[in-house]
This record gives C-alpha cells, structure tokens and sequence, in this order.
C-alpha cells in the first residue's frame, strides 16, 4: 500500500534522512522506533506531503505521491495524527471531528460522528467545548477520532502517547489495537517502544536518518540491541 | 437629552456597520496571512468609483451596480493575493508588510487614473426622512444600517456554518493541521481575499452614497479599520462586529457632545484605554 524507496529529506540545506526504505502492507500495523531527532517525524511530514523530499520516491496505492501538495494527498486517503496533537483549539471538539471528514464533505458523516462519539464517550460530554480547553489525553482522543473521520486507507500516529498521563496511554494503547482490529492500515511512531511493539506487526528502527534494523515486532522486541537501547532491560 | 442620546446612538450605528464591513476583511485576512493590508481602503474606493461609472456613464441601475462592483472586488481580491502577497507568503513578514504599502498606492494612483479626481456621490433615490418620536432617521441612513446588517450576518453565518467558513477558520488557527484535512490553502486565501474584498467594496459603496468617494478617504477607512480591529481583537470576527459598532458610536457621541473637531481624539482615546484594560481585544481569549 505504502512503499517508500531510498528517500532523503532535509531542513535547508542540512540532510537529515538519508535514504530510507520501508513499506506498509494493506492491514498492517508497522511501527518506525529510534531515538530523539532520528528523523520520523521528519519522514511522516513528507509522506503526508507537508514537506518535499530531496530524492527517492514514495508510491501510495500505486501512485507516486512525492512532492504532492499535502491536501492532494490526504484527499487520497492518507490521515495524519500529528506529533503535539495540533487540535483547532478555538474550535469546539464537534467541530475539529468534521474537519477531520473535510474529504469527505459531500457525504453525509453523521454516523461516523456517533460511532467516534461512541469510541470515545469522554468526547460525547465534550462535545460542545473548545478544543483548546481539554486535557492534554482528550486533546490526543480528539485527534484520534479526527484522523479517522476521514475513513482513511493509512492512518499515521505521531507518538499519540507523548507528554501524557500513564493511565491514559494504556487507554491510547487500547485505542490503537481497537482501530487496528477495524482493519485500519496503520503506520505508528512511538517513544514507548514496548508499546509499539505490541501494537504493531512490524517494525523499523531509524538512527540518524538510516534503518539500521527491521523486522517482525517479536524479532525486534528479542533483539539485544533494541532491547538495551529501548527497552530498558 | 434622551432623544438626543438615542439619535447619536442610530447615528453611531450606521457609521459603526461601514467600519465593521471594512474591518470584517482586514482581521479575516490578518487572521490567515497575518499581514495588514493596508490596500483595504483603497479597494473599498476602488468599489465606490465603479458603482458611481457604471450608474452615471453606463446608465445601469443601483442594485445591480453595486452587485457588479461586488464582484468585481472579488476578483480584484483575487488578484491581489495571486500578484502580491502569494509570491511572498514564505517570506519574512517585512516583506508583505512593503508590498502593503506599495499596492496602497498603486490602487490609489489607479483610481485616480480611471476615475479622475474628483469626489463624486452616488445618487440614490432614498431621499425621505423619517421622525420616530423626535429622532431623524433619513431613509437612506436606515438602508445602509440595513444592507451592512444583512452582509455581517451573512458574512458571519458562512463563516461558522459552512464547509467552506469551517476551512477558513482552520488555516486560521493551524495551518498545516489543516492542510492535513485535505483543505487546500490555496484555495481558502483566494477565497478570503475575494470574500474581503467584496465587503470592503460593499463598505465604500455605502460611504459613496451616505458621503461620498474621493481620494483621501480610502486612508481614513483603513485607519478606523484597524481602530476596530486593535479594539475588537485581532482577527476575531465577533471582535470585528463589537469593535466596528463601539467606535462608531463613540464617535457619534464625542462629535455630538464634545466638538466633531475632536471626534477622531476620542476616538483614539478608548482604543488606548481598550488597550490599557485588555491587551488581546476585547473579544479575543487572554489566552493567546
Ligand atoms: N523545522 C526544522 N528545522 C531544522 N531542523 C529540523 C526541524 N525539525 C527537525 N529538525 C532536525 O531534523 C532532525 C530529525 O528531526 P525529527 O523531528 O524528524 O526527529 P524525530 O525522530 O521525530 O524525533 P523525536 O523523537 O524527538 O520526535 C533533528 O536533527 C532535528 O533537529
Ligand atoms: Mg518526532
């Protein structure tokens, strides 16, 4: 589905990711795992088209999506839960939902609207508030459910578990493993790596802008180096 | 000195409702750009001389010259974010701040160039004053108030209810979250531009027919629009409405109960005191 060959991106002139190559099967879940300032946000930002890559190529579906404007490519089908969230903070939590199905405006959404409102009860009661004025766990189930109201063919998450409360992770991790038993294509960065690997199918693991392992989550999660490195063992 | 009061009041209101149209455009493009279009007036002039043409030389009515000139400040709004300010949206803010300022006179030197020099007033038919328990209320006064109203609400309602409002309010607030949406940009500043420019237009042609159109007064409109929006809150559109009506009226009173010489003092003077109490506006979150 997503198949991302030898792709480098830079800020200016400065390269930070050289040459990366991985790919997403229709119905997986694949994790990218690696330190601070590896370079995944970096690589999700261009395949979601908000930055343009220096060379390589990425095929979506079959189509070559590299450099494509980025409402081009959500248009296509690729949905992004950015890193820090970036809810529409002075727009109520109702609103930032339908914004999500911008794609799909010609459509009726109401009862993608009740099925969020239903994956996410806490959001029901919130439903009439600004966004900007949730906790920083609802804000991240905002732009959770905001990722899919598009009914995506990729849903990519950027660390959704990042500066928030212990108890609500196991919730995100909860919610992930529900999104991905809908059948949901998912393409996951996160810097609780165990809980990656249990998300996930496979994984990648970028350092300094280069794969420098991958394979099945199990394989990666018996691995001396990830272990040492990551899991903390 | 109740009727009086009450007078000033419907005085303030019709002359408050041009400030808000032309603020409207002016906090929804800072809003999206961030930049001060200064250009705002001239276009609003720009609307006036044209309905002013297309009545007097080309004979059309007054309805549909004010729709024409409508539309062509919407493309003409349109040119203006393609020519001027897309080239430079990647740019530091100095640079759309001096291209402000350029397109300000070449808009200006342009009318003057297809429409001469002279002040001229839209003629209307709404010549009728109506007494309601002792305060005046010209027909044509009550129709400004009207049309203003209509074109706020509309303004208002397309921008909360609509597909297209909810996408412009998104590139507001976090534009690349939006481009995620799927929402083209592009599309939403040529959108606000044209939607800004129409109503800036709609504001001049009313100045038009309430005053008049001449080359000094594209400055003066720009000027109270930014009154209102320092007042109302930078790129609030409730901020807008408030702020365009507060300044209105108060000018209406400071001419009436003080010296018109000082209304402009006065004026300025709440827009400091404004400041001094609340920063952000007065419609606008402390918490940015
Ligand atoms: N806007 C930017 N301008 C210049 N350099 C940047 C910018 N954003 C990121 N970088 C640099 O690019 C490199 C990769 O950053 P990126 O955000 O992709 O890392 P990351 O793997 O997502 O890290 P983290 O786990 O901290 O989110 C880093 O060295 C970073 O300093
Ligand atoms: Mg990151």
């Amino acid at each position: 589905m997503l198949e991302v060959s030898d792709l480098r991106i830079g800020y200016g002139q400065v390269e930070v990711v050289h040459g990366v190559s991985f790919n997403v099967r229709k119905g997986e879940c694949v994790a990218l795992i690696g330190p601070n300032g590896a370079g995944k946000s970096t690589i999700l930002k261009t395949v979601c088209g908000l930055m343009s890559p220096l060379g390589g190529s990425i095929m979506f579906g079959g189509r070559s999506t590299a450099g494509e404007p980025g409402h081009r490519i959500a248009g296509l089908g690729i949905s992004m839960c950015p890193e820090g969230r970036q809810v529409f903070s002075e727009m109520t939590v109702m609103e930032n939902l339908q914004l999500g199905a911008y794609t799909r405006r010609r459509s009726s959404i109401k009862d993608d609207l009740d099925e969020m409102m239903t994956l996410f009860p806490r959001l029901r009661e919130r439903a009439g508030q600004d966004a900007g004025t949730l906790s920083g766990g609802e804000q991240e189930m905002v732009a959770i459910a905001r990722a899919l109201m598009a009914r995506p063919k990729l849903c990519i998450f950027d660390e959704p578990s990042l500066g928030i409360a212990p108890r609500v992770v196991d919730e995100i991790e909860q919610t992930l493993l529900a999104i991905k038993a809908r059948g949901v294509t998912i393409l996951l960065v996160e810097q609780s790596v165990s809980m990656a690997l249990r998300v996930a199918d496979r994984g990648y693991v970028i350092e300094a802008g280069l794969i420098v392992l991958e394979g099945s989550s199990a394989e990666l999660a018996g691995n001396k180096n990830v272990q040492n490195a990551y899991l903390g063992f | 000195m109740l009727i009086d009061f009450i007078q000033q009041i419907f005085n303030g209101l019709v002359v408050g409702s041009i400030y808000t149209l032309i603020a409207l455009g002016l906090t929804t493009i800072f809003g999206i750009f961030g930049i001060a279009h200064f250009a705002h007036g001239s276009v609003a002039m720009f609307g006036g001389y044209l309905t002013y043409f297309l009545i007097s030389a080309l004979g059309i009515g007054l309805l549909p010259s004010f729709i024409l000139a409508m539309a062509a400040g919407a493309l003409l709004g349109i040119v203006l974010e393609r020519v001027a300010y897309y080239p430079v949206r990647n740019a530091p803010p100095i640079n759309s701040f001096i291209i402000a300022l350029g397109l300000t006179l070449i808009i200006e030197k342009l009318n003057l160039l297809a429409f001469g020099v002279d002040q001229v007033i839209i003629p209307t038919p709404l010549v009728n004053v109506i007494n309601v328990g002792g305060v005046t209320m010209p027909e044509l006064r009550i129709y400004v108030l009207a049309i203003a109203a209509i074109l706020v609400i509309g303004m208002t309602l397309l921008i909360q209810r609509t597909w297209i409002g909810m996408a412009v309010r998104a590139v507001a607030q976090n534009r690349a979250a939006a481009v995620l949406m799927g929402i083209n940009v592009n599309s939403v500043s040529m959108f606000v531009f044209a939607l800004s420019s129409a109503l800036g237009v709609a504001a001049g042609v009313l100045v038009g027919a309430l005053f008049a159109v001449a080359p000094g007064v594209s400055s003066g409109l720009v000027i109270k629009g930014f009154a209102v929006l320092i007042l109302g809150g930078l790129g609030s559109i409730p901020g807008a409405i408030v702020g365009g009506m507060l300044l209105g009226v108060s000018e209406a009173f400071a001419a009436a109960f003080v010296s018109s010489a000082y209304k402009d003092v006065i004026s300025f003077l709440l827009m400091i005191l404004v400041l001094l109490v609340r920063p952000e506006g007065l419609m606008r979150r402390s918490s940015r």
